[in-house]
């Protein structure tokens, strides 16, 4: 079995950031559960709002399942690999596959729901939307055997945070 | 946590079918929803309610299976709602616009009331 951990790593280099967990799971149909269950865990430590919590867990399964569909194939030999990052000012997980179909770029555009119920576009394609809108950034990075989402909650002063203030 | 896939119960409350959601809604779940809603249509009721009180997930699968069931009851011309789901599924239900084709109530009695008098 590979590990698919990338070279480098988005955020990587900075030196205030904790690692809070850092763990592997196959690539079968409901690991996407587990993901969102040890993220929860591993971040436990920060007291997070509960709103930011589930909006949190939420985009760890949809890129938890992302990886594991489009990046692996839904090969149990090939691992996703979920890393908890923290820093005073942010939260990071990082979720990396071993690369396969090229994990789409972050757009801004809502997927057409009339389109959907006009039965002109396929029901499905939420996956990326629901994830760009349950956190305050969404990056994607990829080299030539890896594919890495990095889903990023501002701790200080990002979205969630000021609407609690 | 081991994963609950889905169970659908069906009943009726005058014209209006009730399908009782309980376990999780991913792609596990395509064949329960499917097989309710088709049984939640016989008797060509006016309003279909999904009640969501006992679903503890739902993931973007989960998603477009209701939006699959959505556009069957709108080219049926029933009008579907939904009840019972938690705070983190309405914010998702505006956030994806499903609110904006499926009234969304609190619970089950809010729902039927609306269903009762529209």
């Amino acid at each position: 079995m590979s590990d698919p951990r990338p070279p480098t790593r988005p955020g990587g280099a900075r030196s205030d950031r904790r690692i809070l967990a850092d763990f592997s799971l196959p690539s079968e149909p409901g690991n996407e559960r587990a993901a969102m269950d040890r993220v929860g865990e591993a971040v436990r430590e920060l007291d997070l709002e509960a709103r930011v919590l589930k909006r949190l867990k939420t985009a760890v399964a949809e890129a938890t399942m992302n990886a594991m569909e489009h990046g692996n194939d839904y090969r149990p030999e090939a691992p996703v690999v979920i890393r908890v990052l923290a820093s005073p000012e942010d939260l990071s997980v990082l979720i990396t596959d071993g690369g396969g179909d090229p994990v789409p770029a972050p757009g801004a555009e809502a997927p057409d729901l009339e389109a959907k119920l006009e039965g002109l576009q396929t029901p499905r394609g939420w996956g990326l939307f629901l994830i760009r809108n349950m956190v305050d950034e969404m990056n994607v990075t990829t080299d030539r055997s890896h594919h890495t989402v990095e889903l990023v909650v501002r701790l200080k002063g990002g979205r969630d945070a000021s609407e609690t203030a | 946590m081991p994963a609950r896939q889905l169970e659908a119960a069906v009943r009726r409350e005058g014209g209006t079918s009730i399908i009782e959601l309980r376990g999780e809604i991913d792609g596990l779940a395509e064949e329960a929803m499917n097989a309710a809603y088709a049984e939640a249509e016989e008797g060509d009721p006016q309003v279909i309610l999904l009640n969501f009180a006992e679903v503890d997930y739902i993931n973007s699968t989960g998603i477009a299976l209701i939006v699959g069931l959505l556009a069957k009851a709108r080219a049926a011309r029933r009008r579907m709602l939904a009840c019972g789901l938690s705070d983190h599924y309405v914010e998702i239900f505006d956030i994806t616009r499903l609110s904006d084709f499926m009234n969304v109530f609190d619970d089950e009695a809010s729902a039927l009331e609306e269903a009762a008098t529209a």
